[in-house]
This record gives C-alpha cells, sequence and structure tokens, in this order.
C-alpha cells in the first residue's frame, strides 16, 4: 500500500513493524492504546541488543531520550502535549511518529494557519445537506480533532501558534472537559472524548509572539523542547536516515560519500557558531540551519546530480545546493556565504585537501551566478 | 522483552557488551571476564582489609559507618595526599563542605608559568571519607594515616605543559584554578565506554547511572557484598583503561601508598588485622607489584621539590564539586539528601566531628568490635539477582510535588496544584517506564520539568534548577574563625568594630561616620586595602573615595565577606597581615620585568593612598625613576604627565619639600623626553597625544628641572632638531615654538590662516585642528587662539571636508582630549557672546580692528605698590639696565586712595573690624 503514496504516514510504513510490536507486548497499556509506553520508546528510539527482542528495530526519531519518554507519559497522562522548537528539529516527525505507534492513525491533523477557523477544530456543515435534510448528525462535518474524540486516538495540530487566539482558545474546552456541544441540534447534541483521545500540539520556536498562547491554554499543555541537534554524530545519523528514505522514495540509487557529508555537516556546524556569534539578524543567514535544512540541501544535491549530473555526487553540486538554499535574501545572505566562503572554506581547502577544494569552487560559482 | 525484567540482568548485559566491544586487541573477553573474579578475589584475600570506596557515594559512606562500627580498626590509610594531615583536625570549625587546599607561589622544580599552584581536596558530609576521618579523629588510640603522594608530587608528575584556565560561574568557581584530588574516583576512563554504559543503561548521565545501578542495589548490601561489587566495578573500569598518562600516575599513586601503609606498618608495629586501608575501587584493584603486605617489591619515593607549600581550608561547594569533577549539575545535593534519608531509614549514627559547625549533635557510642568470618562469595548471587526495588514513598513525593509547586509559584510560574498532581502522576508514570516502582529525584526532575515549564522561564531559575535546590540545593561550605589563616583572623579582628556578622552570605552594609566615630578611621583604612586586593564584588564603596590629598568624612561600604572567603584565606597565603601583602603586592609590580614608570608612579600612589608610609613610596618612586631612564617607548607618556603631577601636587600641598625621587625623575623626565622628542615627532607610531604629553612634561616640570641644574638650550635644541610631517603633529610643534618664544602668535595665525586658504591644504586642516587642541596639554594660554583656529575652521571649511569630519571630531575629542575640553569650553564661553540677541552685533575678537594705542604713556595708578616701588627705585633701575631699557619714573596722578572710593566708604560705614584688627595688632 505505502508504493502507492508519495509519502505514506508512519503507521503504514511501518505497519509492519508496529503489528510484530503489538503482538509481543505483554506490557500495562493506558486507555486504548495500542502499544504499551516501553513498547513505543522501543518503536521510535529503536531496539538495542540489551532488549532481547528477535528482531532488530530501527531507530526513526534522533534526539534525547528523555524527550521521548517525557512525551509518552504526557499523553498517558491528563495533558496534551505541546511540542516546541526551531524549525526543522524533527516535532511533527515525532507527533507522527507518537500518533502512529499509539492509535495507529497519525492523520487526524489540523494544520493551523492564519486562516485556521473554529470549524476546522470543532466541526462544519455540509450545507446542500442541511439544506435538503436540516441540520442533522449527517449533514456535519467533523473535524480531525472531534474524529479523534470519538474515536480516543491522537488528534494532531500543527504550528498552535500560527493559528488565532479565538482558535486556540476552542482548544482550551476540549481538552478540559473533553467533549464538544453541538447546540444546532436538539438531541444527541454532545460528543463526548473517549478514552485514548488527546492532543499532540507543535509550535514553532521562531514564531513567538505571533499568537502567543493564553496562560489557559499553556496549563493544559506539557511543553516538550526539541533542541536542534548540535552534536555531530546524532546529527550525520539523521542525515543519513532521511536522505536513505528519500533516495528509496525517488528510486534513485546514488552513493553519498562519507566525506561530502562531513563536508556538509562541518559547513552548517560553522554557519551556526557563526550565526551564534552574530549581533544583529543582518549578520545571520536567515535560515534556522537545522537538521531537517541540511537533509533538504543534500536532497537536492543529489536530484541534481541525479538528473542534470553523472549520477554520481560531487562536492561541487553539493556546494551549489548549499549556496542555492541558503541564499534566501539578496545581499545579506549572499553576503555572509562569500565571507564564508572566504574566510573558511579556503582556507579549509588549502589546509585539509581532499573534497574540499571542489566545494570551494563550485560555492564560488553559485555565488558568482546568483550575485 | 525477556532481558528486560530486571534492571541488574540489563546492567551484567551491558558490562559483556561493553567488554565486547572494546576489548579489540589481544585481550579477549574471556579474559577480561575472568579478570574481574580474580581482581576481587585477589584484594578481598589482602592480609590488610581494603575498603573501595566511591567519591560522593551515600552508600560507600553507609557501608563505612557499618564498617567502623563493627571493625573498630586502630589506624585507618586514607588516600589523600600525605602532607594535608595536619589540617583535618581544622575540620572541626568548619561547616562542610569545604576543601583542604594546598597552595605555591614561591615555586622551585616547577616552570615559573605554573604559578600560583594550588591543589584542593573537597570533603562534604555524605562521603565515606568524612566517616573514617571523623572516626579517627574522635575514637582515642585510633591513627589516621594519609597514604597518597603530596600536592608537591600532584604537580611532579604532571605532564609539563600549561593547564588550561576556563571560566565558571559564580558559585561554581569556588574552587578558582586548583586542581582538583579526590578519594575514590571512579568513572570510565574513556568517553565511548561511558557512553555505552548510558546509552544501554537509558540514562541520561554518569550520576544518574551510578545511581540506578551501584549505589541504590547497594544502599542497603551487607559489607561483603558491598565490597565485593564496588572492586568488580573498579576492576572493570581499570581493565578497559587504556594506557596513557593517566593510568601511568595512577600507578605511581598505588606504589606510593603501599609503600607507604608498609613503612608505617614496620615503623609503629601495627597489627594489619587492626588496620582499614581506604581507597578507590579503582585502585583496590590494582595490579602493580607493590600491591599488598607480602610483596617486596621495592619502590623509590622521589623527594619533593624545594617549593614552599602552604596549608589552609578555603570554602567549598555543591556545585563548586560538581563543576571541578565534571558531575551532573545538582548529583552532589541528591547524594547528600539521599544520605541523610539512608541514615535516618536505616537508624545509623554517624560519626561528626565534636564541635562540627552546621549539624546535629550525635553522640556515637560504639558498640563492641564484631569479628569478620570468612569471605564468601556474595557476586554471584548479586549479579544473578534482581535488587530487592524500593516501594514508592508517596508520602515523600507528594511532599516534593508540593514543594516544587510552590517553589515554582514563588519563582514567577503559574504553577497550581492542578500541576503538583500532573508531577506526581508524571513522576510515577515515568519511573514505571524507566523500570522502577520508586521515582528517584531524576524523575521528578523531569516529571517537574515536563508538567511546568513552559515557553519562557519567567525569572531567574528554571525548573530544574528549582527541583535541585527542593532536593537540597547548593549547600555552600564555611570556614569557622578558629581555622582561618592569621590574615583572615586579623581582618575579622580589625573589622569587629564595624559591628557586622562578616560571616554571613548575605551583603552587609557598613555605615562608617568617620567625623563622629574617629576609631572607625582604621576600619576604614583597612577596607581601601581589601578594596585593592579583593574582587570588587567582595568589599564595595557605596559612598566615599580615597583619592591623593582627600579623604572622606563619611563612607558606607557594601560587604560580602561571607560569600569570597576563599579569596581572604587566599591572602593569608601571602603574608601576615594585609599590609605586608599590600606591600610584597606592590613591590612585585614593580620589579616585574614588564614594569613601566607609569605602572610604578600608580603603584608609588597607591602606596601613598593606602599604606601611608613615606619610606616605601620613596623606595618605589626610586624604581619609577629608573624604569623611566630605561624606557625607549613614549606610549605611557599620558599617563607619566597625569600621574607625576598628581604625585607633585600632593608632595607641595602636603610635605614641606618634594621627596628626592620627584626631583630626580623631573631632571631623568626632562633630558629624557628631550632626548626622544625629535624621534617621536617623525615616528608614525607615536601618536600626538604621546608627543603633546612629552611636551607637557618638558615645559611643567622646567622649572623645577632648571632649578636643579637642566639646561633649556636642551629643550630648544631638541624642538629644532624635529622635523614632522604629519599635519597634527606639525602644529604641535608651531605651538611648542610659540610657548618657547621662538614662533610669535601673529605668525602662528597667518600660518593657520595661509592653510585655511590653501585649497590644497584644506582637506587635512582638521588634523592640524587636533594638533592645535592636543597642545593645549603643553601650553594652556593657547586656548584662546584654539578657539579662533576652531571657529575659522567651521566658518570656512567647504560642506565636504567640514561634515564628515564632525562625528570624527566629536569622537576624537572625546577619547583623547577628555579633559582639555573643560578648559576649551571656558574660553569659548568666554569670547562667545552670551545671549542670541548680542550674537548679530557680534565681531570675533580676532577680527576685530585693533583698537588705536593710547597717546602717550599708560597712568600711573596710586596704591602701596607703586609706594613701595618709588620709595626703593634701586632693584627696578637694576633690572632696567640688565634688561637694556631705558625709562624714567613717573609720580602717580592722583593722590593716594582717591580711586578707591568705594573701599573708603565701606570702611567709614563699618569701621568695627578694622578698629577690631588695629585692636589686635596694637
Amino acid at each position: 500500500m505505502s508504493d502507492d503514496m508519495l509519502r505514506a504516514p508512519a503507521e503504514v510504513k511501518y505497519a509492519e513493524e508496529l503489528d510484530w510490536l503489538e503482538s509481543i507486548d505483554d506490557g500495562p497499556k493506558p486507555f486504548s492504546w495500542r502499544l504499551s509506553p516501553r513498547m513505543i520508546r522501543l518503536f521510535i528510539l529503536g531496539s538495542e541488543r540489551s532488549d532481547g527482542l528477535d528482531r532488530e528495530i530501527s531507530q526513526k526519531w534522533f534526539g534525547d531520550r528523555s524527550f521521548v519518554e517525557r512525551s509518552i507519559v504526557t499523553l498517558a497522562s491528563d495533558r496534551g502535549l505541546l511540542l516546541i522548537g526551531d524549525p526543522g528539529t524533527g516535532k511533527s516527525w515525532l507527533a507522527e511518529l507518537l500518533s502512529a505507534a499509539i492509535c495507529r492513525n497519525s492523520t487526524l491533523v489540523v494544520q493551523g494557519t492564519a486562516g485556521t477557523t473554529e470549524d476546522h477544530i470543532k466541526y462544519s456543515w455540509n450545507v446542500s445537506m442541511v439544506i435538503a435534510k436540516g441540520q442533522s448528525r449527517e449533514s456535519m462535518i467533523p473535524s480531525p480533532i472531534m474524529t479523534a474524540m470519538e474515536g480516543g486516538v491522537i488528534g494532531r495540530f500543527e504550528e498552535l501558534t500560527r493559528s488565532t487566539s479565538d482558535v486556540q482558545d476552542a482548544l482550551i474546552s476540549i481538552l478540559s472537559e473533553k467533549y464538544v456541544s453541538i447546540p444546532e441540534l436538539d438531541d444527541d447534541n454532545i460528543v463526548f472524548a473517549q478514552p485514548g483521545f488527546s492532543i499532540i500540539a507543535t509550535a514553532n520556536s521562531r514564531d513567538r509572539g505571533v499568537n502567543d498562547l493564553s496562560s489557559a491554554l499553556k496549563r493544559r499543555f506539557n511543553f516538550v523542547r526539541i533542541p536542534v541537534v548540535t552534536n555531530k554524530k546524532s546529527e550525520a545519523e539523521i542525515v543519513r536516515f532521511r536522505t536513505e528514505e528519500l533516495l528509496r522514495r525517488h528510486r534513485i540509487e546514488l552513493d553519498v560519500p562519507p566525506t561530502l557529508l562531513d563536508i556538509l555537516l562541518q559547513s552548517f556546524a560553522d554557519l551556526r557558531s557563526a550565526a551564534a556569534s552574530a549581533t544583529s539578524d543582518d549578520e545571520k543567514l536567515e535560515s534556522a540551519l537545522s537538521t531537517a535544512e541540511q537533509i533538504g540541501v543534500l536532497e537536492d544535491a543529489i536530484l541534481h546530480s541525479n538528473f542534470f549530473g553523472d549520477r554520481t555526487l560531487r562536492a561541487q553540486t553539493l556546494a551549489g545546493s548549499l549556496v542555492g538554499s541558503l541564499a534566501r535574501r539578496t545581499p545579506e545572505d549572499l553576503a555572509i556565504l562569500n565571507k564564508y566562503w572566504h574566510g573558511v572554506v579556503e582556507p579549509r581547502s588549502k589546509k585539509d585537501g581532499g573534497e574540499w577544494p571542489e566545494f570551494l569552487e563550485g560555492g564560488r560559482e553559485a555565488i558568482a551566478t546568483l550575485s | 522483552m525477556t532481558g528486560q525484567t530486571s534492571p541488574f540482568g540489563s546492567l551484567r548485559e551491558q558490562l559483556l557488551e561493553a567488554a565486547a566491544a572494546f576489548a579489540g586487541g589481544p585481550v579477549t573477553l574471556s579474559d577480561i571476564l575472568s579478570g574481574l573474579v580474580d581482581d576481587v578475589d585477589r584484594a578481598l584475600r589482602e592480609e590488610l582489609e581494603i575498603f573501595p570506596v566511591c567519591h560522593h557515594s551515600p552508600a560507600s559512606a553507609l557501608a563505612m559507618v557499618r564498617r567502623l562500627r563493627e571493625k573498630q580498626p586502630k589506624v585507618i590509610y586514607l588516600e589523600l595526599c600525605e602532607d594535608l594531615q595536619p589540617l583535618l583536625t581544622e575540620l572541626r570549625n568548619c561547616r562542610l563542605p569545604v576543601a583542604v587546599q594546598a597552595f605555591a607561589t614561591d615555586l622551585d622544580g616547577f616552570p615559573a608559568s605554573w604559578a600560583p599552584l594550588s591543589v584542593v581536596a573537597p570533603i562534604t558530609e555524605a562521603s565515606a571519607e568524612y566517616q573514617a576521618i571523623s572516626y579517627a579523629l574522635e575514637t582515642p588510640g585510633v591513627e589516621l594515616v594519609l597514604v597518597d603522594r603530596s600536592t608537591d608530587h600532584v604537580f611532579q608528575w604532571a605532564p609539563k605543559e600549561e593547564p588550561q584556565k576556563t571560566h565558571k560561574e559564580e558559585e561554581a568557581g569556588l574552587h578558582g584554578d586548583a586542581v582538583g584530588v579526590e578519594i575514590g574516583d571512579l568513572r570510565p576512563r574513556f568517553a565511548e565506554l561511558e557512553e555505552h554504559l548510558l546509552h544501554h543503561g537509558k540514562v541520561r548521565h554518569w550520576s544518574e547511572w551510578w545511581d540506578q545501578y551501584v549505589e541504590q542495589p547497594l544502599s542497603g548490601a551487607d559489607y561483603d557484598t558491598y565490597r565485593q561489587v564496588m572492586v568488580l566495578i573498579g576492576s572493570l573500569f581499570r581493565r578497559l583503561t587504556p594506557d596513557g598518562d593517566r593510568l601511568t600516575v595512577d600507578e605511581d599513586r598505588e606504589r606510593y601508598m603501599w609503600t607507604r601503609m608498609r613503612e608505617h606498618l614496620a615503623a609503629s608495629g601495627a597489627s594489619p588485622a587492626d588496620c582499614l586501608y581506604v581507597c578507590g575501587a579503582f585502585h583496590a584493584a590494582s595490579h602493580v607489584e607493590q600491591f599488598g603486605l607480602r610483596s617486596t617489591a621495592p619502590y623509590e619515593i622521589t623527594p619533593r621539590t624545594a617549593t614552599t607549600w602552604l596549608y589552609g581550608l578555603i570554602p567549598s561547594s555543591h556545585s563548586a564539586i560538581e563543576a571541578q569533577f565534571g558531575l551532573a549539575s545538582g548529583s552532589v545535593s541528591i547524594a547528600a539528601a539521599t544520605w541523610a534519608k539512608a541514615v535516618t531509614r536505616n537508624k545509623l549514627t554517624p560519626f561528626q566531628l565534636a564541635g562540627q559547625k552546621g549539624a546535629r549533635k550525635r553522640a556515637v557510642k560504639l558498640p563492641a568490635p564484631v569479628s569478620k568470618g570468612e569471605v564468601a562469595d556474595r557476586l554471584t548471587g548479586f549479579l544473578s539477582r534482581p535488587p530487592a526495588l524500593d516501594e514508592l514513598d508517596e508520602a515523600e513525593l507528594l511532599g516534593w510535588c508540593v514543594d516544587i509547586v510552590r517553589l515554582a509559584r514563588r519563582n514567577g510560574y503559574l504553577a497550581s496544584t492542578a500541576d503538583a498532581i500532573a508531577v506526581f502522576e508524571t513522576s510515577i508514570l515515568l519511573a514505571g517506564m524507566r523500570n522502577r516502582a520508586r521515582p528517584t529525584p531524576y524523575d521528578f526532575q523531569d516529571a517537574a520539568v515536563t508538567c511546568i515549564e513552559k515557553d519562557v522561564v519567567p525569572g531567574r531559575r528554571d525548573v530544574r534548577r528549582l527541583c535541585e535546590i527542593l532536593l537540597g540545593g547548593d549547600r555552600v561550605g564555611e570556614v569557622g574563625y578558629d581555622a582561618l589563616p592569621p590574615l583572615a583572623r586579623n581582618v575579622y579582628d580589625r573589622l569587629a568594630p564595624l559591628g557586622l556578622d562578616l560571616e554571613k552570605r548575605t551583603i552587609q552594609r557598613a555605615l562608617l561616620d568617620l567625623n563622629a566615630s574617629p576609631e572607625l578611621v582604621p576600619c576604614s583604612d583597612l577596607l581601601w586595602m581589601l578594596r585593592y586586593l579583593l574582587p570588587h564584588d567582595a568589599v564595595r564603596p557605596i559612598m566615599g573615595e580615597r583619592r591623593l590629598g582627600e579623604r572622606s568624612i563619611q563612607e558606607s561600604w557594601d560587604l560580602a565577606f561571607g560569600k569570597h572567603q576563599r579569596f581572604i584565606i587566599e591572602l593569608g597565603y601571602e603574608g601576615v597581615t594585609i599590609e605586608q601583602v599590600l606591600e610584597q603586592r606592590l613591590r612585585r609590580k614593580v620589579w616585574d620585568h614588564k614594569a613601566t614608570a607609569a605602572v610604578a608612579l600608580a603603584a608609588v600612589e597607591d602606596a601613598v593612598l593606602f599604606l601611608g608610609s613615606r619610606r616605601f613610596a620613596d623606595e618605589l618612586g626610586a624604581r619609577a625613576v629608573e624604569l623611566l631612564a630605561a624606557e625607549r617607548s613614549v606610549d605611557d607618556a599620558p599617563e607619566v604627565l597625569r600621574r607625576i603631577r598628581r604625585l607633585m601636587a600632593y608632595y607641595r600641598a602636603s610635605e614641606p619639600e618634594l621627596p628626592g625621587w620627584c626631583e630626580e625623575f623631573a631632571t631623568a623626565g626632562y633630558a629624557h623626553y628631550c632626548t626622544l622628542l625629535p624621534t617621536a615627532f617623525v615616528d608614525d607610531d607615536t601618536g600626538v597625544r604621546q608627543v603633546a604629553a612629552m611636551l607637557g612634561f618638558l615645559f611643567s616640570m622646567e622649572s623645577l628641572a632648571l632649578a636643579l641644574g637642566c639646561d633649556r638650550a636642551q629643550l630648544e635644541l631638541a624642538v629644532q632638531q624635529s622635523h614632522p610631517e604629519a599635519p597634527a603633529k606639525v602644529a604641535l610643534l608651531w605651538a611648542a615654538r610659540n610657548q618657547l618664544g621662538l614662533l610669535p602668535l601673529a605668525e602662528l595665525r597667518s600660518r593657520s590662516d595661509e592653510l585655511l586658504a590653501n585649497p590644497l591644504v584644506v582637506p587635512s586642516f582638521p588634523q592640524y585642528i587636533m594638533g592645535f587642541v592636543q597642545a593645549l596639554e603643553p601650553a594652556p594660554s593657547l586656548s584662546g587662539f584654539v578657539v579662533e583656529v576652531i571657529s575659522k575652521a567651521f566658518g570656512r571649511l567647504p560642506d565636504s571636508v567640514l561634515l564628515p569630519w564632525l562625528p570624527k571630531l566629536i569622537t576624537t575629542l572625546r577619547d583623547q582630549a577628555g579633559e582639555l575640553m573643560p578648559a576649551l569650553v571656558r574660553e569659548a564661553g568666554r569670547t562667545f557672546p552670551g545671549g542670541l540677541a548680542a550674537l548679530d552685533a557680534w565681531t570675533p575678537p580676532w577680527s576685530a580692528r585693533p583698537k588705536p594705542v593710547a597717546s602717550g604713556p599708560a597712568p600711573v595708578a596710586a596704591g602701596p605698590v607703586n609706594e613701595l616701588l618709588m620709595g626703593h627705585p634701586a632693584a627696578c633701575d637694576a633690572v632696567a639696565e640688565l634688561l637694556g631699557c631705558a625709562g624714567e619714573w613717573r609720580v602717580p596722578e592722583t593722590a593716594a586712595g582717591a580711586d578707591h572710593r568705594e573701599v573708603t566708604a565701606l570702611l567709614a560705614e563699618h569701621p568695627e573690624p578694622a578698629l577690631a584688627v588695629a585692636g589686635l595688632l596694637i
């Protein structure tokens, strides 16, 4: 089934693994959860030899173990879970994995935008049916959150802070009273949440101040802050993991040389430290330089090499993709990249050699083209 | 899921995996495993009972208390630097944690760049070593012997490279840059092994791993089990230690300790059965050939270097210990809390030094000693059986939850009872997920962060830090008065009249009314000295200042001695009194090879201000003369000029005559700056400010220098030899020539006008102005001319030159001519009209037509001066003749007193004062 989709949700993609884990799971399960908390942790963080399992479970989310544990425990409690962090830190991916492991449904998602209304959280009406038959449960269109309530599963709310305050406040009663009333109906006018219902929301910490959460709503969420991965080893793991997935999805057979991966990681680490020491916004790149951004650069380079190159990933292409992806503002971003290329990459290519000289050349060309 | 049923099954798995993953090379897994058992066997069979410990481990301390009560040894050998022994008895005067410190500034045998050397060994109450020390010092007939290498050897064996200095937080920096030594260092020796253990143990940091896999299972274990498990862990880390400097040092230490113990046993004749050797578990599994009392392998202990070591106690804190030894934040506090609880739960009476501050009094009555039976294998059982899990202590957890919410609320969080409930529930769920029935402090901390921490931290502390405070908090030790070095005691004694409790850790405000209570003047003097010597947070004047020739009537100070006790104690290593330390510091400063004349003058000033010793100030001043004569650069000239002017003004005002060194300084400086002047004028690296300061020195010291035998021709020649090219310096030279009378003001004016009229030079005119402004230093009488030049520049310079230059003018004036500005502004105020209305009719004085010179000689006013001169004309005639000036005496036109009508009227109106003065004189 997952072959028919461009991107299969986690519960479809890992259906077989989840089935197997469910079959061996003998731990206590809260509410209607499909897996016990320990098994969910195992599913997300992968298995060790010491776990004594018959098969290996791959690691799907890379980060501190305690974040996953705290998230799972929050969902087993009375509160909603709010994953907060910089863009590209894997919040949504973690939310998807959690939903898939807990209830095998990660698709009940509301995307928070400036245009999100209360209807998207509660319910709306099928206007033609209302005209034809009047207001009834049949003519009502439940929102993903209401569907999750009815099914006792996890509902997801992406980018909570992008939606306006009145929309956010609609969540308060859902999280407190755990029901939604439908005043338009005379009977059967309350939808109660079934055991197992909870909400995983994500929020971008760079959007702070756009639509700040009210204290009442904050109180109903447990916050788990996901930091940007700065550990080079874990970052390499993540990039490798996601790139392999991308290659599989695009059915591309192409090797990513470890030296090039190192160059990519090193460049991002350098640019991050430069951004950390910058004193104004003009001195740092607009990009958050997250791990997702790295994956984006690598994906771009791979696709470029595959379709326009000789099917070998080269440092020159990587440099071009890096410049292309990170230079968003002209001239600020280009100036920073130019400074980086001449101040850091050039000395390094002289000192370290390897693929760096080619990387230097590729970057220069790309900057020259864009300037 | 099979391996997941017991936490200890997982430990064994981890040990096997760690061995399998890292024992590459010739050592095979089976060798390691059998070696572990061999090590345990060997340590337990040793005739001298070895007590393996781990630092900051409550389990070790508990086992120590139990064992000491059972065995009651007569001699205790402790793994601690042997030269620290005399200090241990002083621990009773302190509030723990404190650190025993060895300190050396006079190095002999070590690179001079290492100075000062400092070694600290922190001691907490919840440690096995403190139990051993207390037992030994409080029980009659028990001897405590420290057997580890001396602090001198710590550095002898250290790699000869520069120690790295790191910045630490306030509390965490209590130990300064000292090297830490610790009893029972037990931790994987390479990062990969630790990472492996943490990863497989599913914990975040080492302290949590230790707590879960060793501490908890061992806290209630019997002595044999404790010993065997500790040696096993020590042996594991030892066998997986890569060869390197650190292992070599450890082995040398073991040789040292065994040699010392054998020596002691031979000398004292004590029976090994009555002795106990307390050492880190790592050393209990030692492989050196000197291990064991039966060994006869020789080991030669190298003599100490001639470095003089000084010893003392300094306050320490849990966070300082964590920072020094790389432990997780809060882990020492949690260990202290665990210890306190275990003591109550197990109804144990720990040992304690009599008179120990900040602890409950506990009388320890020792039961009759129990002899120990044969060693049985407890290891197999221990490793194959899951440990008895602690039951959930609901009351304790509830207490924590309620307290953390209260604490969070006080720190600005919007936490409520609902949060307390959520934290409680989450703690239990998290502990369950991590295979524990009873949430550990770490589980609780995670739960509190999850439920209370939101997107921003409202106050200074986040929830994680609040949890640490709740679970014991950072405890800061204090060294008691009796354990302080003489200098520190002297400081406290001398400040006693202030009536403040200086041992408190809060800031104390001292108010000194020096007029009303002159007895506080010595306190004020001492505070100023401490201000100079201690970090500025420790002693901060709020009101009052001390400058040359000034004294405050009232002073108010913020004193934080409790917080900065370490610095006062470390001053004690330098001398017996504050005055002595200050004198040494100042002397060291001026005799340093990098010292300059400005530094020496600053030292003279400090000596006058703080010590008031003329002899010492003269000594430093003589050094300043030497330094000035030897200097080849004039970079410090502005500083030298400022300081020598201030000092001379002070001496002139307060002493009958200038000190000899000041006169020497003036003559030496005159000659020195005359010599360097031509070079400084042309040297690009020497700034105009420096040259101005040189000229300032030459002109202002001229009268003194000439009186002392210098020749003015030297200065005139030096000015004539100067041919600067930079515009600012050219302007400065013109000003100097004007001051010397070589260039009349009219010519100076015409030259500057020419520059302004020349379009080729106009762009560089601002630089000429800078030169003229700087010239105010040597030639203050030119201020009127400088105002004129600046006014003309503002009036005539084209906008393209003027506007870009203006911001630069302001910044340069602020940076380089701050002290000259008031004079310039005053002069400008005199020159320009005061009101707007007057501006239209105003003509600049320099553009005004010169007034026609009045014909005929000026009228001669009558007065006492003229009367005197007329009465004794010989002197004036002689001077006139010498100067070649012909003239004649004229009689005043009016009668005496005619011009002083106002004065006469005043006197007539109020004759009383004049009559009183007359009466007085008669």
